[in-house]
């Protein structure tokens, strides 16, 4: 500046030529602000009357001029400044509120898109931490908590409501013109996701109740038949016995005695089948998971069968095959399976039963040779009141492979259905396969 | 068979009633009470034979009246159980009562349960066990399956002459677990039935279908002699 101040000497007036010192006093006002503008005013004072003012290279003030040089520069310095500080200002704000707003718009996207609210707490907290300039906040809903002493308490209001609270470090003081617009803005957000989310969890709740009503009425509708029927034939042979208007033979008392022992027998196991899905459907039957060996729950299953049992062919690998299982609702799923496989299965046929150890998974087939399943049912037949289809219904409830496809997934296992090239289908009950923990001191 | 004394207890007056008809049917003279008060009662005033006990009563469980009964009475108890009340069950037998059916029961399992706890009641055994076609020598430690002579390991032979030695009688996991392995182990119930697997294989003539060694859900194991079927 000096050295242009020089230059132009001979064109100009030198005191008029002082004004070109304003050039270096204005972009550092604009650019760093008063502080650093005042010593740059005086130093190119100092310069122009070094430099240029008689006596030269003298700080000696003789004139008026000097002064007035000064005062320009000065003056010069703090409107410049302070209209740039200004501008400086408006600029910060507008990119703060931007960045608010921004964050107001991440946040409510996320709430959104996300069913979960919770899960998005601590992110939205950190976001709105960084807002505030403090390094970590936590955000409770409903939370109406004390703060711990390391923490201070900002509740979080939208309009007349406490949302929640945002717990931040004791301590920290939040910018207070952030937290006055940006909290209760967040505030609002997170209560209308908080509603929208309880909403859908209530009409989730609400659906859930209707499905199992309509359970409980289909299955209502289907059992009152089937516990009808036993009924009425217990009832009419009762009678039967009683009456004294009847001439019964010998014969016909024991036909009517077997009709009432049989009957009540079938009563009694559809009861327990309703009690068993009863427990499914209430999400009540936890599993007792031990180790057993398979050829125990099958033959505890062959047993309950009785009878018909005599008709199901097993063969056994040489070691007992070991899984962890609640054996009675094994049992429940393996007695449903074979009783399946006896009844569609001609009465001259043998249902056969292999158990089959492939390392990973213990699995029980159950191949009949029946009627088979069209490729369409293979997965509807696991329904509650799925049935054969008409015309070769035999006695039974619909519930007893819906049970146990229950039992088993709840054990771990699964249960599938594969046809038979050979005609007739075969019912894969797999388990996970376990092994005998290594024995320490165990003969 | 008369002059024997059967107590029935149960709340259910159908029960009582049907039980009753039923015993005094096959011989037994029986006395019946409604209520766990009642029973104990019953049972000081005329000690029974045997006792036919429900285990929910109006005025306690059936498993405390196993208790007080055992602490004077060595009489054979059956205990009347409900589907699903299995821990209670296994708490009535651990109290002292010697079996159990699960309502609803058939008469003839009933008696014959009863039958088998009275005569245990009176049979002692000796070194050589015979149940069925099995032959348990308990001095030269070995077994014979129809003549032929079938080789266990030690801890098999524990567990069949533990099982024969209580012929007939139902033991629970524990019990056994406890007489076999040692009190240690009264919770591995895991041994037991690898090992009741593999005893299996050799005793039953179709170990899918045991007829000697059979499973009582949820309550423990039963060696008997095979029904002619």
């Amino acid at each position: 500046m000096t050295g242009l101040v020089f230059a132009l000497r001979p064109v100009a007036p030198v005191l008029s030529l002082g004004v070109l010192y304003v050039f270096a006093v204005l972009p550092v006002a604009v650019l760093f602000g008063l502080a650093y503008a005042l010593p740059v005013s005086v130093a190119s004072m100092l310069a122009f009357n070094w430099f240029f003012l008689p006596p030269r290279h003298t700080f000696a003030l003789r004139d008026s001029e000097n002064w007035v040089a000064l005062a320009v520069y000065l003056i010069t310095a703090s409107v410049a400044s302070e209209l740039a500080a200004r501008g400086r200002r408006r600029a910060a704000e507008a990119e703060q509120r931007e960045h608010e707003a921004s964050l107001l718009a991440d946040v409510a996207a996320r709430l959104l898109s996300s069913g979960d609210v919770q899960s998005q707490l601590p992110h939205i907290a950190a976001r709105a931490a960084a807002a505030l300039r403090i390094e970590r906040g936590r955000i409770e809903l409903d939370s109406v908590r004390r703060p711990e002493p390391h923490e201070s308490a900002h509740p979080s209001v939208a309009g007349d409501r406490h949302v929640g609270t945002l717990f931040l470090e004791a301590g920290a003081v939040p910018d207070p013109g952030v937290s006055r617009r940006l909290l209760p803005a967040l505030a609002s957000v997170l209560a209308v996701a908080h509603d929208r989310e309880q909403l859908a969890r209530k009409a989730l709740d609400a659906e859930a109740l209707r499905r199992s009503d309509a359970i409980k009425t289909a299955i209502l509708r289907a059992v009152s038949h089937d516990l009808r029927s036993p009924l009425t034939a217990i009832r009419a042979a009762g009678e039967g016995l009683q009456s004294t208007a009847l001439d019964l033979t010998p014969e016909d008392r024991r036909s009517l005695l077997d009709t009432i022992r049989l009957e009540a027998e079938r009563l009694d196991r559809l009861v327990g089948k309703l009690l068993d899905l009863s427990r499914l459907e209430a999400g009540a039957a936890h599993p007792l998971p031990r180790l057993w060996a398979v050829d125990d729950l099958l033959a505890r299953a062959l047993d309950d069968l009785g009878a018909s049992g005599e008709r199901i062919s097993v063969a056994l690998p040489p070691e007992p095959p070991l899984v962890r299982v609640d054996a009675d609702q094994i049992e429940r799923a393996l007695v449903n399976l074979l009783e399946n496989a006896v009844k569609f299965s001609p009465p001259d046929e043998l249902v056969d039963v292999e158990v089959e150890d492939t390392g990973a998974e213990i699995a029980v087939r159950v191949s009949d040779r029946g009627p088979g399943v069209s490729a369409g049912d293979l997965e509807r037949i696991f329904e509650p009141f799925a049935r054969a289809p008409a015309g070769e219904v035999r006695a039974g409830s619909g519930l007893g492979l819906a049970i146990a496809r229950g039992f088993v997934q709840g054990n771990g296992g699964r249960l599938s259905v594969e046809l038979r090239q050979e005609g007739g289908a075969t019912f894969v009950l797999a388990l996970p396969a376990a092994r005998l923990p290594t024995a320490t001191g165990v003969r | 068979m008369s002059g024997t004394r059967v107590l029935v207890v149960d709340d259910e007056p159908h029960i009582l009633r049907a039980l009753q008809t039923s015993l005094r049917a096959a011989g037994y003279e029986v006395e019946a009470a409604g209520s766990a008060q009642e029973a104990l009662a019953k049972a000081a005033a005329r000690p029974p034979d045997a006792v036919i006990l429900d285990l929910v009563l109006p005025d306690g469980s059936g498993t405390d009246v196993c208790r007080e009964l055992r602490r004077w009475s060595t009489a054979p108890i059956v205990v009347l159980s409900v589907v699903g009340d299995e821990p209670e069950k296994v708490a009535a037998l651990d109290a002292g009562a010697d079996d159990y059916v699960t309502k609803p029961f058939g008469i003839d399992e009933l008696l014959a349960r009863l039958r088998a706890g009275l005569r245990r009641a009176v049979t002692p055994t000796g070194p050589i066990l015979e149940i069925g076609e099995l032959t348990l020598d308990l001095e030269k430690r070995a077994l014979a399956v129809s003549g032929r002579s079938v080789s266990l390991t030690p801890t098999e032979f524990e567990l069949l002459r533990f099982l024969a030695q209580n012929e007939g009688k139902l033991l629970t996991h524990p019990m056994i677990l406890r007489a076999v392995w040692g009190p240690a182990y009264d919770r591995e119930s895991h041994y037991l039935h690898v090992y009741v697997s593999q005893l299996r294989r050799k005793i039953e003539p179709d170990p899918a279908r045991p007829r000697y060694l059979l499973t009582e859900a949820g309550a423990g194991y039963r060696l008997v002699v095979p029904q002619q079927s």
